[in-house]
């Protein structure tokens, strides 16, 4: 899922990373104020969680694998402001240190993962907040599907429009697969959510402060 | 919260050391696309080679160590970068 330099046209790629940087000024703005700086330490290890995570890549079809995105998991313990931010982080490291993941394409990636990728992880749970139970284990696992989903779905465009092959087949190749990928997402997205708030309930967000 | 972020940190650790050597070598989702649909030839890096690119550090010759050190490198990269930035978040009142 991570674009790297050249397959996106200087037009898409310039246009998403000028409107990347004032959506993540906003977003860490955002975080700044209605994150207490006690769960600091939360943001570090959630951070470096993910990134290991996704280095672990498993087969999702015959030839082809994915890794966890962790957009829905970081939304859904560090608040989908926070987890905006930290996922940058982890697409600024990858891109400098790891050369995964274009710099031209840094403005893509962060749109796709830090901002659709965490958000719509966070929607189906947001939506779903006061009806409990079942109800909130089939957000959480929703969440995970859809973004991984929806990443992959601006990820397409994005390439459309830079030609890098006819929109009809691009779209068919890269949302067949997320939607299967989109699966394991979900599950690990739930195990871990579910895990996590067995170590301390304080893992799992509950709502900013103002 | 103290037990909890340290499992965490012990569950990147088996991360990068251990799990991350089953990782797969197929190409991922996009990849497999480019290479399906004849674009994957575009791609092209704008700086010069990282010595930890690939997640593999340069100058090891086992597989483990290469990768343990690159790991382990990144996640105390974004450790560092997320600490810093939640170090900005508002004070309890």
């Amino acid at each position: 899922m991570h674009i790297p330099d050249g397959f996106l046209s200087t037009p898409v790629w310039a246009a998403l990373d000028v409107a990347a940087v004032p959506a993540l000024g906003y977003f860490a703005r955002r975080a700044q104020a209605g994150v207490e700086e006690t769960r600091a330490p939360l943001l570090g290890v959630m951070g470096a969680f993910v990134f290991a995570a996704q280095m672990i890549n498993f087969p999702v079809a015959p030839g082809a694998s994915g890794h966890l995105m962790g957009g829905a998991l970081l939304a859904l313990t560090l608040g989908p402001h926070a987890a905006t931010v930290v996922m940058t982080a982890i697409l600024l490291v990858q891109a400098l240190v790891f050369q995964d993941g274009g710099i031209t394409a840094l403005g893509a990636n962060a749109i796709n993962m830090a901002v659709a990728g965490v958000w719509l992880g966070y929607l189906p749970s947001r939506l779903a907040r006061n009806w409990g139970g079942a109800t909130s284990r089939l957000a959480v696992f929703l969440g995970g599907w859809l973004s991984l989903f929806g990443a992959a779905l601006l990820a397409a465009v994005e390439l459309s429009l830079s030609r890098a092959a006819p929109a009809g087949p691009l779209l068919a190749a890269l949302l067949g697969f997320h939607a299967l990928a989109g699966l394991a997402e979900g599950a690990i997205t739930l195990a871990a959510l579910e895990a996590l708030g067995r170590l301390s309930p304080k893992f799992v967000f509950q709502g900013e402060t103002r | 919260m103290k037990r909890g972020l340290w499992a965490m940190g012990a569950a990147t650790l088996v991360l990068v050391t251990g799990v991350a050597l089953l990782s797969s070598n197929a190409p991922d989702g996009l990849e497999w696309a480019a290479q399906r649909l004849g674009f994957a030839g575009r791609a092209g890096s704008t700086l010069p080679a990282s010595p930890l690119a690939d997640y593999q550090t340069r100058y090891f010759n086992s597989r483990w160590a290469a990768q343990a050190s690159a790991g382990l490198a990144g996640a105390l990269l974004v450790y560092a970068l997320a600490t810093l930035f939640g170090r900005s978040l508002k004070r309890k009142k």
